[in-house]
């Protein structure tokens, strides 16, 4: 078995939380049958600029990085970081999860370069992978409770997909203890309702096609 | 919350490498720990002031690398067990103190951490420390991933001990700032005692200088390095896997033989192909090489950084196996010297020497295409950073002189270093006139010149000196930057009378780092106040005369405090006050920004823009400037750099 999960977003939205907790709850669910590397991106992380940090989980993985075009799961935190992850990484088998709310560049900002359409990123993944599934993320957290609990909405999503080989009662174990006390309920919720948004965006997808 | 590194042996969990290689500095009863902090080696320090209190150790955050190492190394004189970290360019600081350290060796256990930055991720250069090791003459260790970091940094400490050297423990960003499951061992109860020996092992021995003299003190080292090379032989570290009728091997060290391994297994090759995993890297484990070389036809060398280990393989090969042909960075190239490298590239290199195909990726057009959509997003200064508001200042006290001067604003390391990012530049190559006729737009645009820490004065008064007369000449650098490396400089500049111009903008955190304190703060690492260092007497007392303070939001005193500097006569300091905004508004609780931009008096001049405030967005369609009021802290710094007065905020 291997497993690459990359989460993609902006320094401030929780991708190297939602990585630490996926891998945290893997060692949790299977002690030592895996290997886990994370490898992360900081830099300029708390400035607003673009965080990727990559999961990988197996019995011969050995490198922190995911290798070009082997992703089995992309987690965007926010769309163009999906797509700037995406293009090189992900798999033909792969599954990529958006958080449809645009986080606009600087670069965007000057007026420098415009920021792509949505249905052109979303185009984009359904070309490269096998199957794209659309959620309004930060809506989704903020219904929640606030727009921190974000990373943990799309990890409840992440969780949905089956992709992610925990056991549920573990992953909500090591947010509880990750997360600031006070705070547990509130991510519990935002999990909850990151799972259930998955179902409905999959279902729809079904429907549809 | 309990402290992650302090969980009890026998459990398992997931470790930053530089998180692994302070609990193993825990494991081995550390006693004394210095640091200053650089990317990416800074988590080492601040986990170890977490853990601290629960512990029976010394942290502290040094002012600088060479004042760490000096640290570290008088409390080894003592028998205590010490550990100092450091990042690649951290090194060079420290390396007066570290190349002359060995001759005399060490009592306690002491372990020099540095974090090379291999791809520049966060560094000025891709230096490879492991020369820095091989140059002292001391073991070097090189972790394959972050399980390795944290059972090398523990024996790291013995081994020190047992042969009477620091010990060199070589991280990379991608071992430091990755993580990785980790197996917790014992931590060791006991203390080393501290006690004093004048004439310890040598006549003389904490001073090179003295009588038998420096040249026995080397000799000494050369009779202690055979020892070490023979421990280096029997490693744990260093393992050979030789399968049957092998005639191709690889040998690799570190990190680089994760990589290997994970290639050898893509294309299938893990049971062909000789492998030797080298840990203990230095001094060269020569009999185990000698011995993987029987048989073998050719030998490929994987490393991270440069030809380190292969030049040493080289030279071995020369006297014992002159007909293995030997692939890797230097001779024969099959990899480039620069850059990291990963599991595709490693992958690439092998399936080429074995003469493989990789299968195609069917998606490769598609992703060519897509491509194009993806957009930079650009790092910038923080929304209403102080630095903001000095670069504005500066560049209209610049537009204070005639068009055509040419003036040389001299860069430094840390946040303020991003005036020299040119984020916004074509990025193409620029006549030698239009480049002299360059006028910076944004502050991104401002630096022209950034090396290391606390190099920007030295040459600005360089230029000065020399009798460059086209334009002012100016360094700026950080407080942070102050402390590690200006000092020494800023007494030159009075001494040699300089006449340049030198702006402090004083944030009162390492930021770039992650906002360690300094002296400057007023808050120790644990939160608790503490004096402050005065910077403005401090600069006064070297004798400069002339010293302004200023806040950096007052931008009209701001300029006047920049132009009077820009037109003394000798050398004239300005020090801009303003607190790092993240810092600030961690301590107060922030709502939706009060300022705003009033549509109908926007006129589209993108003054505002070119302030670099990442919270102000320029509309392409209504050629208007607009306030995203999640980000903007209400600075005001806008306000003052409207022209129109469209800038407003609203009460309420």
């Amino acid at each position: 078995m291997e497993r690459n999960v990359i989460v993609a977003g902006i320094g401030g939205q929780g991708s190297i939380l939602a990585s630490h907790l996926i891998a945290e709850a893997t060692i949790k669910t299977h002690d030592d049958k895996y290997n886990i590397r994370v490898g992360e991106t900081f830099g300029a992380a708390q400035r607003g600029g673009a965080v990727a940090s990559h999961v990988r989980i197996g019995e011969t993985v050995y490198s922190p990085l995911v290798g070009k075009g082997k992703a089995d799961l992309i987690l965007a935190l926010e769309p163009l970081e999906g797509l700037r992850v995406g293009v090189p990484y992900l798999s033909a088998e792969g599954m990529v999860i958006i958080n449809t709310k645009m986080e606009i560049p600087v670069d965007v900002k000057v007026g420098a370069v415009e920021y792509p359409a949505l249905e052109d990123i979303v185009g984009s993944m359904d070309d490269i992978g096998e199957k794209v599934i659309t959620i309004d993320g930060s809506r989704i957290a903020a219904t929640a409770g606030s727009s921190k609990v974000l990373s943990v909405v799309m990890l409840g999503a992440a969780f949905a997909s089956g992709l992610i080989p925990v056991a549920e009662d573990i992953m909500l174990d090591v947010i509880t203890q990750k997360v600031p006390p006070k705070t547990v309920e509130m991510n519990m919720k935002a999990f909850e309702m990151g799972k259930e948004a998955y179902f409905a965006a999959a279902d729809n997808k079904e429907l549809a096609g | 919350m309990s402290v992650k590194i302090l969980q009890e042996a026998g459990k398992r969990d997931l470790l930053m490498g530089n998180e692994a290689i302070a609990r193993g500095a825990v494991e081995a009863g550390v006693q004394l720990m210095a640091a200053y902090p650089g990317t990416p080696s800074s988590e080492i320090g601040e986990v170890l002031f977490e853990a601290a209190p629960e512990s029976d150790f010394y942290v502290e955050w040094s002012v600088n690398e060479k004042v760490a190492f000096e640290v570290a190394a008088g409390a080894s004189f003592v028998g205590a067990r010490t550990m100092v970290a450091m990042k690649n360019a951290g090194l060079n600081v420290a390396m007066d103190t570290f190349m002359t350290l060995p001759y005399g060796g060490i009592k306690g256990g002491m372990v020099v951490v540095v974090a090379d930055d291999p791809d520049a991720h966060y560094s000025s250069n891709e230096q490879d420390t492991r020369f820095a090791a091989s140059y002292a003459e001391i073991p070097c260790f090189e972790p394959e991933n972050q399980q390795e970091a944290k059972d090398m940094a523990r024996e790291a400490f013995t081994l020190s001990e047992e042969v009477g050297l620091p010990v060199f423990l070589r991280s990379v960003s991608r071992i430091s700032h990755a993580s990785g499951d980790v197996l917790f061992d014992q931590c060791e109860k006991t203390r080393n005692n501290l006690a004093f020996n004048k004439h310890y092992k040598l006549p003389y021995r904490w001073n090179v200088y003295g009588p038998p003299g420096a040249i026995s003190k080397h000799a000494w080292l050369h009779d202690v390095l055979p020892q070490v090379q023979s421990l280096a032989n029997k490693s744990p570290y260093n393992s050979t896997l030789k399968p049957e009728g092998a005639k191709t091997g690889i040998i690799a060290s570190g990190l680089a033989a994760a990589y290997a391994r994970e290639a050898l297994s893509r294309l299938g090759l893990s049971d062909e192909v000789a492998f030797l995993k080298l840990g203990f890297i230095y001094p060269l484990p020569d009999e185990l090489v000698s011995s993987f070389f029987d048989g073998l036809d050719q030998v490929i060398m994987i490393e991270e950084g440069d030809p380190v280990v292969e030049n040493m393989v080289r030279s071995l090969a020369k006297e014992v196996a002159p007909l293995v042909k030997i692939s890797g960075k230097s001779y024969n190239p099959i990899f480039n010297p620069y850059g990291e490298l990963n599991t595709d590239i490693v992958t690439d290199a092998l399936a080429d020497v074995f003469g493989m195909e990789l299968a195609a990726d069917d998606k490769e057009k598609v992703r060519e295409e897509k491509a194009s959509l993806v957009v930079p997003r650009s790092s910038t200064l923080c929304a209403g950073c102080s630095h903001l508001g000095s670069y504005a200042a500066l560049k209209k006290a610049l537009q204070r002189y005639p068009e055509d001067e040419v003036h040389i604003i001299n860069g430094d390391i840390g946040c303020y270093e991003q005036a020299g990012y040119g984020i916004f530049a074509s990025g193409n190559l620029a006549s030698d006139a239009d480049s002299m006729a360059f006028k910076p737009d944004s502050p991104y645009d401002m630096l022209d010149t950034i090396y290391v820490m606390g190099s920007g004065i030295s040459m600005a008064h360089g230029q000065n000196k020399v009798g460059y007369k086209d334009g002012k000449v100016v360094a700026v650098c950080g407080d942070s930057t102050l402390f590690h490396g200006i000092l020494p400089a800023l007494m030159n500049i009075v001494y040699n009378q300089s006449d340049i111009t030198f702006l402090i903008l004083d944030n009162r955190w390492t930021c770039m780092t992650g906002h360690q304190p300094n002296p400057n703060t007023g808050y120790d690492v644990y939160g608790d106040e503490y004096p402050r260092a005065d910077i403005p007497s401090i600069v006064q007392a070297m004798g400069i005369k002339s010293v302004r303070t200023v806040d950096a939001y007052d931008q009209e005193e701001a300029e006047e405090a920049i132009s009077e500097a820009l037109d003394y006569e000798g050398p004239a300091v300005v020090i801009l006050e303003g607190e790092c905004q993240l810092q600030k508004q961690r301590r107060v609780k922030k709502s939706l920004a009060k300022t705003y931009i009033s549509v109908n008096e926007c006129d589209g001049c993108k003054s505002c823009v070119q302030l670099g405030c990442p919270a102000i967005m320029f509309d392409i369609t209504e050629k208007k400037s607009r306030i995203d009021n999640v980000l903007c802290v209400d600075c005001g710094l806008c306000m003052q750099n409207c022209p129109n007065d469209a800038i407003k905020m609203r009460r309420r």
